[in-house]
């Protein structure tokens, strides 16, 4: 074994509480430690010019860097290795950064730490054989679930650039939410002339397929080559696709989940949506008294919706703006806990409507009280901090945003996850707003969370962008971590075929034993871990990879 | 390090899975929050990787404790692999029990955003074996 052990300084990040040079003076003494050197900045280009001429000039055939974490700079130090024809699964990352020297403040106690981890490392690694990465076709066809603005923005974008759209949606018309719209704000159009006008742009693409009225039965395969299959009233269809755009919106707030409110028990309570499609058909007295109530499914703990829905305060303001154009006379009162006017030109609609004469009322509605006469409407006002009661002709309730009815049977199929509210994961909140944790399946729209239509439209594009630089390429590097059954060993007990998520295992009836198929392998080791006869391995984590960290860990070996 | 010192201070071995818990892991560190050294980790791509044999081992080579700690039940990158963690690890705990050495082996979830959670496992679980450790000594 000649392995070549690389310390970083990072600065003075690692090196003011981890002693760097103690530690490369030990490990030169380690048998098999053909070159252990500590530098100030390992990946800088002097830092990877010492590797190459490290592996150059000893032969080294591992190596191992000791710095920052794996996730950082990983693919950086795996080029380095390539380009000196060394194969890049022999590199080992340790990161005494993240794990040493930004945990603990006592320089011997870090250093000992460093140091072991460093030892399992190196042991680790004396384990590690030669992988190929494997080149895959990527098709150049995307699959996007949700006709909605964020799903026909995505759909649109990526056409035009060239790559076979599929667009499933599972209403008859594509649209969503927006279509249903009179008035968008701030903008004042109808909602269906923006869809229709996003509609005739994508239709009007070439290479587009739109499935309306349908579903996706099964989703399996990996990065560059999913298989969908897709239930449209035509019959089934089978699909194949490079990556997943996935827009499937979001719900709006069931105002039933709260009985007190009374919504669906007479017609006088209405939500924003329903009051925006019936104005003009609403029969209301000469001087109607009206009540809107803010955050009706938005930041309420007790129905589990903590959060802000973002779009709700314009709707309720929306509501008061155009009943005060339509009725001069009107008392109109809106119940709010905050006013978040939030996008642009929204603090100053807020000061119109004011000026317009809507009152706001900052308060806690307890309930809705319909008698014959009106609605009674009791809170508390909170800025007083006394109980009111009042009546009212109308109540519109400004219903926030939750989670679509179908994220969880999505996020199923597509092996992504959902957040605690139940909208879809990010893979980091502000560094990869798009992605999901599974390569090429990004998320677009409110089914993230909520939001408005114009920061739909700009998710569903830059979710699209996303999608074609990995889409464009025409390859991808799939990762080699995945099982391998040695036949001699396999006793043909099936028990890993029951255990595998990803129905990569398959039993030879004949032989008696199993074999994976690689290409649908994820790489979990559940397998390995699950084999009595210990046939089955994970490359890159094989038993005396992990038996040896252990070992080394606790200094027994 | 002394052996007075070696023996006041558990050793902690952790199992933690790729996409949770070792990112939790990494988070904790960018964050500066502090966690006592004893504590050390072994990166396995899903909990579910986690043979009982590795925690037995462990064990067996002086660990004071191991814990595997991987995705929330539901959120597993591979579908389902922690729920067959939790069904292994259960099952190894009822052996440990039978040896009353229940305390030395966890199981949590810590998701890749819960950095402190990460932290206040790892730590309420160095502490009490600290503390039965060296009640046990003086004993």
């Amino acid at each position: 074994m000649k392995t070549g052990i690389f310390i970083c300084h990072c600065g003075h990040n690692i090196k003011h509480t981890v002693d760097v040079k103690k530690l490369s003076a030990y490990f030169r003494k380690i048998s098999g430690v053909t070159v252990s050197e500590d530098y100030a900045f390992v990946c800088s280009e002097p830092g990877q010019d010492l590797i190459k001429e490290s592996i150059e000039k000893h032969d080294l055939n591992r190596v191992v860097v000791a710095s920052c974490t794996p996730g950082l700079h990983g693919e950086l130090f795996k080029d380095v290795l390539r380009k000196s024809n060394l194969n890049p699964f022999l590199l080992r990352r340790v990161s005494i950064r993240e794990h040493c020297s930004w945990v603990g403040d006592d320089i011997e106690e870090n250093t000992e730490k460093a140091r072991r981890l460093i030892l399992s490392a190196l042991y680790g690694a004396s384990h590690y054989v030669p992988l190929e990465e494997k080149v895959v076709d990527v098709t150049k066809s995307a699959l996007i679930i949700g006709g909605g603005v964020s799903g026909l923005s995505a759909a649109t974008f990526l056409s035009r650039m060239g790559m076979h759209v599929y667009l499933v949606e599972k209403e008859a018309e594509l649209g969503g939410h927006v279509r249903s719209l009179k008035n968008v704000w701030p903008i004042g159009q109808d909602g269906s002339t923006i869809v229709a006008n996003m509609v005739k742009d994508l239709e009007s693409s070439e290479n587009v397929e739109i499935f309306t009225s349908a579903t996706i039965e099964s989703f399996v395969g990996f990065f560059g080559n999913y298989e969908a299959m897709l239930k449209t009233p035509a019959g089934e269809t089978k699909i194949i696709v490079g990556g997943v755009v996935a827009a499937i919106g979001f719900s709006p707030f069931d105002p039933r989940l709260k009985p007190e409110l009374n919504y669906g028990k007479d017609e006088r309570i209405v939500t924003t949506l329903e009051f925006e499609q019936s104005k003009d058909i609403l029969v209301l007295p000469e001087k109607p008294r009206i009540a809107i109530l803010h955050c009706v499914g938005s930041r309420d703990e007790q129905i589990g919706k903590a959060y802000c829905s973002r779009v709700c305060c314009i709707n309720a303001l929306r509501v008061g703006d155009a009943i005060k154009d339509k009725y001069k006379d009107s008392y109109v009162e809106s119940f709010y806990m905050d006013v978040r006017a939030h996008p642009k030109g929204g603090e100053e609609f807020y000061e119109d409507t004011q000026e317009k004469g809507v009152l706001f009322t900052r308060s806690n509605i307890a309930e809705i009280i319909p008698t014959p006469k009106g609605l009674i409407i009791r809170g508390e006002d909170t800025l007083f901090g006394e109980t009111f009661e009042r009546e009212f002709d109308l109540a519109v309730l400004s219903i926030g945003m939750s989670s679509p009815e179908d994220s969880k049977l999505i996020a199923s199929l597509l092996k992504i996850t959902l957040d605690k509210d139940k909208f879809f994961l990010e893979a980091h909140i502000k560094l990869r707003p798009f992605d999901t944790a599974v390569k090429g399946i990004l998320i677009a729209g409110s089914c993230s969370g909520p939001k408005d239509v114009e920061e739909s439209i700009n998710h569903g594009r830059a979710s699209a962008l996303k999608l074609y630089a990995f889409l464009n390429l025409g390859y991808a590097i799939v990762d080699p971590f995945v099982s391998s059954v040695d036949p001699k060993r396999c006793s043909g007990c099936r028990m890993c075929e029951t255990a595998c998520v990803a129905n990569a295992i398959k039993f030879n009836e004949e032989k008696r034993v199993v074999h994976v198929e690689e290409a649908a392998c994820m790489g979990c080791g559940l397998c390995n871990a699950t084999c009595p006869s210990s046939a089955i391995s994970l490359r890159g984590y094989v038993d005396a990879i992990i038996d040896d960290e252990i070992g080394a860990l606790l200094e027994a070996i | 390090m002394s052996q007075d010192k070696a023996e006041k201070n558990p050793e902690i071995i952790g199992f933690a899975c790729s996409y949770c818990t070792f990112k939790a892991s990494e988070m904790a560190g960018s964050l500066r929050l502090k966690y006592p050294d004893g504590v050390k980790l072994v990166q396995v791509p899903c909990s579910s990787r986690v043979d009982p044999a590795f925690v037995i081992k462990a064990i067996f080579e002086g660990a004071d404790g191991v814990f595997v700690a991987g995705c929330h039940p539901g959120d597993c990158h591979f579908i389902k692999g922690n729920y067959f963690t939790r069904r292994k690890i259960a099952a190894l705990k009822e052996m440990f029990d039978a040896f009353s050495m229940n305390d030395k082996l966890r199981l949590f979830w810590v998701s890749a955003a819960e950095a402190r959670r990460f932290v206040e496992k790892v730590t309420g679980m160095y502490n009490e074996i600290k503390e039965r450790k060296n009640v046990r000594k003086e004993n």
